[in-house]
């Protein structure tokens, strides 16, 4: 056997070991634990059926206010990550300026969304209010990375050609860094907002606004037939909601991936997973 | 060594005669090397003149787009100097060398009319940030794009012309620029030879009435007889011919570029 095939295994052991440590840890391992589990499960699922329609149409009303978040939130939330990012593009500013603008974006993106939800309910008060600047913030986050990679990807011979005719900074954002990354900027909103309405589905546990107010209810009051049909309405809505967006999304690659090798998709991820 | 031309007279063009006044750019003793090791350029000295229209031949790494790279100041020298003798004015820094890179650098998504706007941009002033561009500027540019033959395709997006109307627009934005001195690297080598003539030939004929200078690289030897008026050869760093391009037959040309 040789040392590469020696290491490779050596590493596999390792990380059976690490795993089987933290399972019994966390205490996945107990085995008198794991059946009544299956059962619990059981019950759950069937006491899930049949779903209450009742229902439907306080919580359609709840559905669109969560729809409602997620598109206000985005919005909002392009509407501030946009300077912040091209205030973080080292090829439009000097270190001075990116860094902190780098840092800033980075530290928005740290808070989780829900959490986000909890200090804009503690800012703000209860209700939907919180839940789209909740959001809003969390994409700062992300869109301001998303962003400032797109504003960078932008060909360096296009920016020399044009800050080569004696352009200011200004004009150089207007005429070639947006233009030029139009298609990511769109195809990134449109990401973001798939990802706002199923962040924005929970914003109501912590008291921000739409339907997961009532799923936390139900849950709270066992009424899981309830429960149900607010998973199936979510279901629906953020399923079509993907299919919509990543219609438009298709659209706008190939155009994309023309500016930049980078896919916006592979971008995404990327600025998902930091 | 660099020989170097030192007559102060320049022969007759095709195009009218063209006075040799005072360079419009000088290189003095130009070393750049991009890691400080092999370097690139090797002692570079060269002018150019109002209105003259001048190729720099030389195999791939011979230097020649480090060289414009230089002269436009997108790269700073190790050793040497730069000097620009272009009455500023109205240009702020820069404006009056237009660079054309080999990729031409023009943004896609806008129209060719925006795209030959932008080479106006640094005489607008602030109302361009709302995209508004004056009344004569506007003219000035459609009239520019319809004489190089783009009219009908005026309002299209740049990624939907062709490589040869592409490079049209981008002489269009150079030339918006009201530059002293064109810098085209390998401007034409991507085209079909038909193409490749007519775009030169546009280029010069506006060119010469505007009086800008052009200094073009290529390394096909057959555009130079036509169109330059002055040929220079690079191998490794060092300019080894700069002569007229009457005083230079195709053989020689090409015995000096193996």
């Amino acid at each position: 056997m040789n040392r590469r095939s020696l290491i490779t295994r050596a590493a596999f052991a390792a990380l059976a070991l690490l795993t089987l440590f933290s399972m019994r840890r966390i205490g996945l391992l107990e085995l008198d634990r794991i059946r009544p589990a299956g059962e619990n499960l059981g019950d759950f699922v069937s006491s899930l059926f049949p779903p209450d329609l009742d229902v439907l149409g306080t919580l359609i009303e709840a559905m669109i206010e969560t729809v409602e978040i997620a598109f206000v939130g985005t919005i909002l939330g392009v509407l501030l990550s946009l300077p912040l990012a091209l205030l973080a593009t080292r090829t439009l500013f000097e270190p001075v300026i990116s860094l902190p603008a780098r840092m800033l974006i980075s530290a928005f993106r740290t808070v989780p969304s829900l959490l986000w939800g909890v200090i804009w309910v503690i800012a703000y008060g209860l209700g939907p209010e919180a839940g789209a600047l909740g959001v809003a913030c969390y994409s700062v986050g992300f869109l301001g990375k998303l962003y400032y990679e797109s504003f960078e990807a932008v060909d360096s011979e296009v920016m020399e050609a044009v800050r080569g005719a004696g352009t200011n900074r200004m004009q150089l954002i207007i005429y070639a860094v947006l233009p030029e990354s139009t298609n990511s900027l769109v195809s990134h909103l449109l990401f973001m907002f798939e990802y706002n309405i199923r962040a924005s589905t929970i914003m109501g546990f912590v008291g921000a606004g739409g339907i997961g107010f009532y799923m936390l209810g139900y849950i709270q009051l066992l009424r899981y037939e309830s429960l149900m049909t607010a998973l199936l309405l979510t279901f629906v809505v953020v399923t079509a909601v993907d299919l919509l967006s990543g219609r438009i999304r298709a659209l706008l690659v190939p155009s994309v991936q023309q500016q930049s090798n980078r896919s916006p998709l592979r971008a995404s991820i990327t600025a998902l997973n930091p | 060594m660099a020989v170097h031309v030192q007559d102060g007279t320049l022969r007759q063009s095709g195009l009218g005669s063209v006075s040799r006044g005072p360079a419009v750019i000088e290189a003095r003793d130009i070393w750049f090397s991009y890691d400080n090791r092999q370097p690139v350029l090797r002692g570079v000295n060269l002018e150019v003149y109002p209105g003259e229209m001048t190729m720099i031949l030389g195999r791939s790494g011979s230097g020649k787009t480090t060289l414009l790279r230089v002269l436009k100041g997108l790269l700073r020298p190790q050793r040497g100097a730069v000097l620009e003798h272009v009455n500023g004015g109205s240009h702020r820094h820069g404006a009056a060398i237009a660079y054309v890179p080999q990729t031409l650098g023009l943004v896609r998504s806008l129209s060719a009319l925006d795209n030959a706007l932008t080479g106006s941009l640094s005489r607008v002033g602030a109302r361009s940030l709302v995209r508004s561009f004056p009344g004569s500027v506007v003219e000035d540019a459609k009239e520019l794009i319809s004489r190089l033959g783009l009219a009908p395709k005026i309002h299209e997006p740049v990624h939907r012309l062709s490589g040869g109307e592409r490079q049209r627009i981008a002489i269009a934005r150079a030339l918006m620029q009201q530059p002293a001195l064109i810098l085209a690297d390998e401007f034409v080598s991507q085209l079909d030879p038909i193409t490749a003539e007519n775009i030169l030939q546009m280029m010069r004929g506006i060119a010469a009435e505007r009086n800008v200078s052009l200094l073009v690289t290529t390394h096909e030897t057959d555009i130079v007889d036509t169109y330059a008026d002055r040929v220079i050869v690079m191998r490794e760093g060092v300019i080894i011919h700069d002569s007229p391009s009457a005083d230079i037959a195709a053989g020689q040309m090409l015995a000096l570029l193996r």
